[in-house]
């Protein structure tokens, strides 16, 4: 299982940083940023905080619908390069506009793919070939450059769940969503070889090492959950990281082990 | 040292172009390393471009890429020359660029650009025939959310960042003076051009912001060297007008000598030569009455060695010349 540490309230970059670099010594894959107060603009935090820390990933939650798709794969594409590959888009749909999500989606994986591209849709034609445009007309379009990921993760969100799962795409369910429902959902995806190994996350709030672990196992069972999204502190990083990430990572531990991890006690001694 | 806060750098675009071809991804790192570096030598700002949909890759989201700037960085300021504000979603520019001043602790300077290629409005959907009229409503707009009075809870705290409108068109310079803007003018003018517009622009603004211009600049003592320069400068100037520009339903390369004297002019106005040349030509233009000057050693086909070499003489020999005569 991969872990993302999420912030439950930034109020400003270093404290992202913080969370990015708490992640990053407990040996979690990286941090979640999303749309929040003085940080609206996702993608331009997310950039910063890859400056800023090495080697984490760097998940960001943005609105989808409203907004031109192709103008949020450019951002997400120089977000990707400039962090040196190490984004996943999560997209939400849009409260004001849900029922352009699907095809937002459609657009965004055509404009981050290397190929030019024409799409017609019921709320989106790339290129619009407009009469007024009439110079040099292009037939398709190629959205330059391309993300430095061959394949940018892209993960759906909240009620963007069953358009994300029809198109094999990753989905980041929500702390309150029901565990019958999410597998309902992703055993039904199942019946698609393409959605093998797409994400399957859920945010998870931080309510100490022992609930945690419970929801975790839970959510494995129940539909296979294999991405955790902490929201928790920073401070939270290292026992998410020595207590709860190993507990999950095989089917099974050795009988006697987790008793002996017990006896150490590394968090307490200071460690890792 | 060039400690100096009317020259800035520009203008890294992160082109992988046929004659330079380069890891998109390197050339981001590229761009955070020249940036530290350009904080180090004391410059202003690094100013980045954009376009979009082109085969180079050049950087169509240089709010992103600045965000990578601020993050390795701490107090040189972070500027577009151009975000093309018709071409955004204006609540979403609004936003970022909040973000962007929020978590670099108020370093952007924004300048505000039209774009002009009809492929890139045609791809987001957009007549380009509307483009200024999409500018005033995008600024409007924008300057709203900046004021808080744009959705709920009000997505910003800082006001507005530095703005400085992009063009020399009469309607930039009305927009800029209404609006209390600064002005930023393209490195293709001369001496007397700048003179005139900068003191049109006064003369219109109440509350006039600074005039500045992108200038072209390259530091050689060898001859030879500064017209390879030129030489370069021309040739990747003719690949973009022969390429972008639409004339009469032409494309540039279908009307090249109409792109030749266009690039004539531009590589005319390059201030290349020993740094004592160098600083005469770009005094000549502070003189002509404006306050800031972007100066542009950066194009993809210099390598990375070569600039930050530049970036030493231009911070070591020319800015002391050019600040000198700002004193007497």
């Amino acid at each position: 299982m991969r872990f993302l540490l999420e912030h439950p309230a930034p109020n400003g970059l270093d404290d992202l940083v913080r969370s990015a670099r708490a992640a990053h010594a407990a040996g979690l894959d990286g941090v979640l940023v999303t749309e929040w107060r003085e940080l609206p603009g996702a993608l331009v935090t997310a950039a910063a905080v890859a400056a800023r820390v090495d080697e984490v990933l760097v998940a960001a939650e943005v609105e989808l619908g409203t907004r031109h798709p192709v103008e949020i794969a450019e951002e997400a594409a120089v977000t990707d390069l400039s962090s040196g590959g190490r984004l996943v888009l999560v997209a939400r749909p849009a409260v004001a506009a849900p029922e352009r999500y699907a095809e937002s989606l459609d657009v965004i994986r055509h404009a981050l793919a290397a190929a030019p591209f024409r799409f017609e849709g019921r709320y989106w034609r790339v290129p619009a070939n407009l009469p007024e445009n009439v110079d040099q007309p292009e037939h398709r379009v190629r959205v330059t450059p391309a993300p430095a990921q061959p394949r940018l993760e892209i993960w759906g969100a909240g009620e963007g769940r069953d358009a994300a799962l029809e198109r094999a795409l990753g989905h980041l369910a929500d702390a309150d969503d029901d565990t019958a429902d999410l597998a309902g959902a992703f055993a039904a995806a199942e019946s698609s070889p393409a959605s093998i190994g797409a994400p399957r996350a859920r945010r998870e709030r931080w309510r100490g090492a022992a609930d945690l672990l419970e929801r975790l196992r839970q959510g494995r069972s129940c539909f296979g959950q294999d991405w955790a999204c902490v929201v928790a502190p920073a401070e939270a990083a290292s026992e998410i990281g020595s207590l709860v990430r190993p507990r999950v990572q095989l089917d099974r531990l050795t009988p006697g082990l987790e008793e002996f991890w017990d006896e150490q006690r590394p968090w307490e001694r200071g460690r890792p | 040292m060039a400690t100096s806060d009317r020259i800035g750098l520009s203008l890294w675009t992160m082109q992988s172009t046929a004659a330079r071809p380069g890891l998109w991804r390197a050339l981001y790192r590229r761009l955070g390393e020249d940036a530290q570096l350009a904080e180090r030598l004391g410059f202003q700002a690094v100013w980045l471009g954009e376009h979009r949909v082109w085969y180079d890759g050049w950087c169509p989201a240089p709010l992103q890429a600045l965000a990578h700037v601020a993050g390795m960085t701490s107090t040189i300021h972070l500027g577009t020359a151009m975000f093309l504000v018709p071409q955004h979603d204006p609540v979403a520019a609004a936003r970022s660029i909040a973000t962007l001043d929020h978590l670099s602790g108020g370093r952007v300077e924004l300048g505000a650009g039209l774009g002009y290629r009809d492929a890139e409005f045609d791809a987001l959907g957009l007549r380009r025939d509307r483009r200024g009229r999409l500018m005033d409503a995008g600024l409007d707009v924008m300057e709203a959310v900046w004021r808080g009075d744009h959705g709920d809870p009000p997505p910003v705290r800082r006001a507005a960042p530095r703005i400085w409108m992009g063009g020399m068109a009469d309607r930039a310079i009305a927009r800029a003076a209404r609006r209390g803007y600064g002005l930023m003018l393209p490195q293709t003018l001369s001496v007397e051009e700048y003179r005139r517009i900068a003191a049109d622009y006064r003369g219109r603004a109440e509350r006039p912001g600074p005039v500045g211009a992108l200038r072209e600049v390259w530091v050689s003592d060898d001859p030879a060297v500064c017209a390879r320069h030129r030489e370069r400068v021309g040739l990747h100037l003719t690949e973009e007008a022969g390429s972008w520009w639409a004339l009469k339903g032409r494309f540039g390369f279908e009307a090249r000598d109409q792109v030749d004297r266009q690039v004539a002019r531009g590589v005319g106005q390059i201030a290349a030569g020993g740094a004592e040349q160098v600083a005469a030509a770009l005094r000549e233009v502070l003189d002509a009455g404006l306050d800031y000057l972007a100066l542009r050693p950066v194009f993809e086909f210099v390598e990375q060695a070569e600039l930050h070499e530049q970036l030493h003489r231009i911070a070591d020999e020319v800015v002391p010349l050019l600040e000198r005569a700002g004193q007497q």
